[in-house]
C-alpha cells in the first residue's frame, strides 16, 4: 500500500488523504451518480484514541481505493482578537460545540459524501486562528471524520454510514492528555489539568459521552483490533456492493463505432457515426488524411511522428476552440475604423491531460492558448476487471473552486478513445 | 446519452452568433476563404484592435497564418497510399505528392514564414522584394532570390495583405518568368478586399488565393477597411 501524506504542517496533519488502488466509477454510463462515498464518524473523548482507530481501519482495509481522514479541528471558528488572547492564555473553551463551525463542517462533509470536491478550512493552533488558505479534497471513496463532537450534531450524524464511538475511562484520557500536551506541545502540567477541569471534562460529560448512544459500535480504548476488524469487514462488504460494471455498459457505445474501422467507406459512415453519438469529427481534408496515414505507418520515425502529432493537435484544438461561446464586440482598428467583431468573455479556460496519451496533444493546446493552465489525470484499467480506476488527479485551480468551476471551460486531452469508460470517469468529475 | 447534451448546447450557441463575413459567393471562383467561424472572427478582432500590443499581435496572427497554410496545403495533390500500421493491419490512406516551396514578399511576407515552417518543416523559402517606383507609381522588382528548382515545385506565395494586388501580381510575374506554371501558385494572405481580389484573379485565373478574411473595401488611400493597419509595421516595430 502506497500512501501519501498531503500535509505535514502540524496544524493540518490530522487531515490526511490516502490513495492506493485507485477509485472505481461512482456513476452510471449516462453520468448519473450511483453511489455516495462511504462516511464514517469516529467520536470519543479527548485522547481516547480516535486517530489511532481511524488509521487502524485504513491499515486493515489494505487494498483501499482512496480515503480521506478529516479532523473536527479544521472547523474551529474564525476567532476575533479577544478570543485569540483567551486562547493563548489557555482560557478559551475549545471543547464546546459553539467553538466549531458546524454548518461549514456539514456542508464540506456533504460535498465529499456526494463525491464532489470541497475546500476545507485550515486552522492553525500556533496562531489560534483559521488561515486564509484552504485544503482541497476530492475523490475519496471512504471519508473518515474524527473528533470529540462529530456524533453530537444531528446534521453531521445524518451523513454517516457508520458511527463509531471510542470509549475510554476519564483517568486514562487525562493521563494520556497530560503526557501528550507536556511532551508535544510544551505545556506545563498545572495548565493542562486546569484546562481539563474547566473545559474538557464538562464538555465530555455534557456532549461527548451522551453522543455515544448514537454510535453503531463502541470500541474499547486498548486491544481493540478485534472491534476494528468488525468495522473493516463491514466497510469492505458495503463497498463491494458499490460496483458499477461500467465497462460492460460502455462497450455498447463502442460497438456503435466499430463498423467504421475499414477505411473504404470511411467518408460517410465515419462522420455519420460520429454525429450519431454526438462527436464532432475533424474535417477530413487532404492534409488530415495524409497526416493520419503518416502517423499510422509503422515505419514512421519518431521525429516525424512528433511533428505530425503537433500539427494534428493544433488543428484539433483550433477546432475545439470554435465551440467556445463568443459574443459581439466593437473595437477600433489600427486604421481608425470601428469594427464589430467577436470576442469571448470566458473567465476560466484550462486543459486537462489524461496521462499518458493526452501528453502528445499539449503542444497543440499551447499553440492555440499560449498561457493555458494544464492539469492531469491518471486513469488506469483494473488489471482483473478492466474497470477504470481513478489513480491520480492534479486539476487546475479554476476547477478546484466550485464557484469558478461552474463557468470554467475545460479542454480534455486524450489521443485515443478505446477505454471510453475512462473518459466517462473524467466527464463526471467535471459535472 | 449525457455526453451529447453539452455539445448540442454549444453548437446552437455558435449558430445563434453568426459571423459578420459577407457571403463568399460573390468572390471569384479561385478564391478560397477559411471557414468563417465566430472563433476566427474573434482572432481577427484581436489583431484589428489598435489597442492590441505586439506580443498578442504576433501570437494571434500566427494562429491565423497556421490555419491559412494548412488550408493552402489542402490544395496540393495527394495520391492513394497504403501503409502497414504497428498493429499489423493495412491502412489505405493518402500520401503527399509534389514538392513545395514558400516565397515571401518582403517585408511583411517574412512574418508568415514562421507559421509556414511550423506546418512544413525544412521547407525551402524564396524571397521577393517589390517596391513602388516613385516615378511611375508602379510596383518594381528590387530583389528576388528563389530556389533553383522552383519551376518543379508548388509555390506558396506569402503576403499578409492583399490591397490593390499590385505587388502580388508583380510577384506572380517574377515566378512565371522563373518557370513556375500559374496553376502551381497558391497565394496566401490574411486579409484581402474585393477590389484586390477582383484585379488579381482577373489577371491570374489559374492561381489559387487563400484568404482568411475579405474586408469591406479599399479606400482612396489604398488602405483596407476596416483593416488592421500596416501588418509589417505592427508585427515588427509598433
Amino acid at each position: 500500500m502506497s500512501s501519501t501524506e498531503v500535509t505535514t504542517d502540524a496544524s493540518t496533519r490530522k487531515n490526511t488523504v490516502l490513495k492506493s488502488h485507485g477509485r472505481l466509477p461512482w456513476y452510471n454510463e449516462s453520468g448519473v451518480p450511483l453511489f455516495d462515498a462511504f462516511v464514517i464518524g469516529i467520536a470519543g473523548g479527548s485522547a481516547s484514541g480516535k486517530t489511532h482507530v481511524a488509521h487502524e481501519i485504513v491499515r486493515q482495509l489494505a487494498a483501499i481505493p482512496s480515503v480521506v481522514i478529516m479532523s473536527q479541528d479544521s472547523f474551529y471558528k474564525w476567532n476575533d482578537p479577544e478570543q485569540i488572547a483567551l486562547a493563548f492564555a489557555n482560557e478559551k473553551d475549545f471543547d464546546h460545540p459553539d467553538s466549531l463551525d458546524l454548518e461549514l463542517f456539514a456542508n464540506c462533509l456533504r460535498d465529499l459524501k456526494r463525491n464532489r470536491q470541497t475546500n476545507i478550512p485550515v486552522y492553525s493552533f500556533s496562531k489560534h486562528q483559521r488561515l486564509d488558505e484552504t485544503q482541497y479534497l476530492y475523490g475519496a471513496a471512504i471519508v473518515i471524520v474524527e473528533g470529540i463532537l462529530v456524533l453530537h450534531d444531528p446534521e453531521l450524524r445524518s451523513l454517516y454510514d457508520l458511527k463509531v464511538f471510542v470509549h475510554c475511562d476519564s483517568d486514562l484520557m487525562l493521563a494520556r492528555r497530560i503526557r501528550r500536551d507536556v511532551a508535544e506541545r510544551g505545556r506545563d502540567v498545572n495548565g493542562v489539568i486546569d484546562q481539563y477541569l474547566r473545559f474538557v471534562k464538562p464538555s465530555f460529560d455534557n456532549f461527548v459521552q451522551p453522543s455515544s448512544r448514537y454510535a453503531d459500535i463502541i470500541l474499547p480504548p486498548k486491544d481493540n483490533s478485534q472491534g476494528i476488524s468488525l468495522v473493516t469487514e463491514y466497510i469492505r462488504r458495503k463497498l463491494s456492493e458499490r460496483s458499477a460494471n461500467l465497462r460492460e455498459k460502455m462497450a455498447l457505445t463502442d460497438r456503435m463505432l466499430s463498423h467504421v474501422s475499414t477505411p473504404s467507406d470511411i467518408k460517410d459512415s465515419m462522420s455519420d457515426a460520429a454525429q450519431r453519438i454526438g462527436v464532432i469529427l475533424l474535417d477530413q481534408t487532404a492534409q488530415v488524411k495524409g497526416i493520419y496515414t503518416t502517423l499510422r505507418d509503422r515505419t514512421c520515425v519518431k521525429e516525424d511522428f512528433i511533428f505530425y502529432c503537433d500539427r494534428l493537435s493544433t488543428l484539433l484544438v483550433e477546432r475545439a476552440a470554435t465551440e467556445l461561446p463568443f459574443h459581439r464586440n466593437e473595437v477600433t482598428t489600427a486604421v481608425g475604423e470601428t469594427y464589430t467583431g467577436q470576442t469571448t468573455n470566458i473567465k476560466d479556460l484550462c486543459g486537462v491531460t489524461i496521462i499518458r496519451w493526452g501528453g502528445p496533444l499539449e503542444r497543440g493546446l499551447q499553440r492555440v492558448f499560449n498561457d493555458i493552465a494544464i492539469g492531469s489525470l491518471l486513469i488506469q484499467p483494473d488489471p482483473s476487471t478492466s474497470e477504470p480506476l481513478l489513480m491520480h488527479y492534479q486539476l487546475p485551480t479554476c476547477v478546484r473552486e466550485r464557484h469558478r468551476a461552474r463557468d470554467a471551460w475545460v479542454i480534455v486531452l486524450g489521443s485515443q478513445v478505446n477505454h471510453s469508460s475512462s473518459h466517462m470517469l473524467y466527464n463526471c468529475m467535471c459535472a | 446519452m449525457a455526453t451529447t447534451a453539452p455539445i448540442t448546447k454549444v453548437a446552437s450557441l455558435a449558430a445563434s452568433n453568426p459571423s459578420s463575413q459577407t457571403a463568399p459567393a460573390t468572390l471569384p471562383p479561385n478564391v478560397i476563404t477559411l471557414r468563417q467561424t465566430a472563433q476566427l472572427e474573434a482572432l481577427y478582432t484581436i489583431i484589428r484592435d489598435k489597442k492590441t500590443g505586439r506580443g498578442d499581435f504576433i501570437f494571434y496572427s500566427d494562429r491565423i497564418i497556421r490555419l491559412l497554410v494548412e488550408e493552402g496545403l489542402n490544395h496540393l495533390p495527394i495520391v492513394p497510399k497504403t501503409v502497414m500500421t504497428p498493429t499489423g493491419v493495412e491502412y489505405a490512406g493518402v500520401g503527399f505528392e509534389g514538392r513545395i516551396c514558400g516565397v515571401s514578399i518582403l517585408r511583411a511576407g517574412e512574418a508568415m514564414e514562421a507559421g509556414l515552417r511550423e506546418v512544413c518543416r525544412s521547407v525551402r523559402i524564396g524571397k521577393i522584394l517589390i517596391q513602388r517606383d516613385e516615378q511611375t507609381a508602379l510596383p518594381k522588382l528590387f530583389f528576388s532570390k528563389l530556389p533553383e528548382d522552383i519551376a518543379t515545385r508548388y509555390v506558396l506565395l506569402l503576403d499578409p495583405m492583399l490591397a490593390t494586388g499590385g505587388s502580388a501580381m508583380k510577384a506572380v510575374e517574377v515566378l512565371r518568368e522563373a518557370g513556375v506554371p500559374e496553376d502551381r501558385i497558391i497565394f496566401i494572405n490574411l486579409i484581402s478586399c474585393p477590389e484586390g481580389l477582383k484585379t488579381f484573379c482577373g489577371k491570374f485565373p489559374q492561381c489559387r488565393v487563400i484568404t482568411g478574411w475579405v474586408d469591406r473595401e479599399l479606400n482612396e488611400k489604398k488602405f483596407i477597411l476596416p483593416g488592421l493597419g500596416d501588418f509589417g509595421e505592427r508585427r515588427y516595430t509598433a
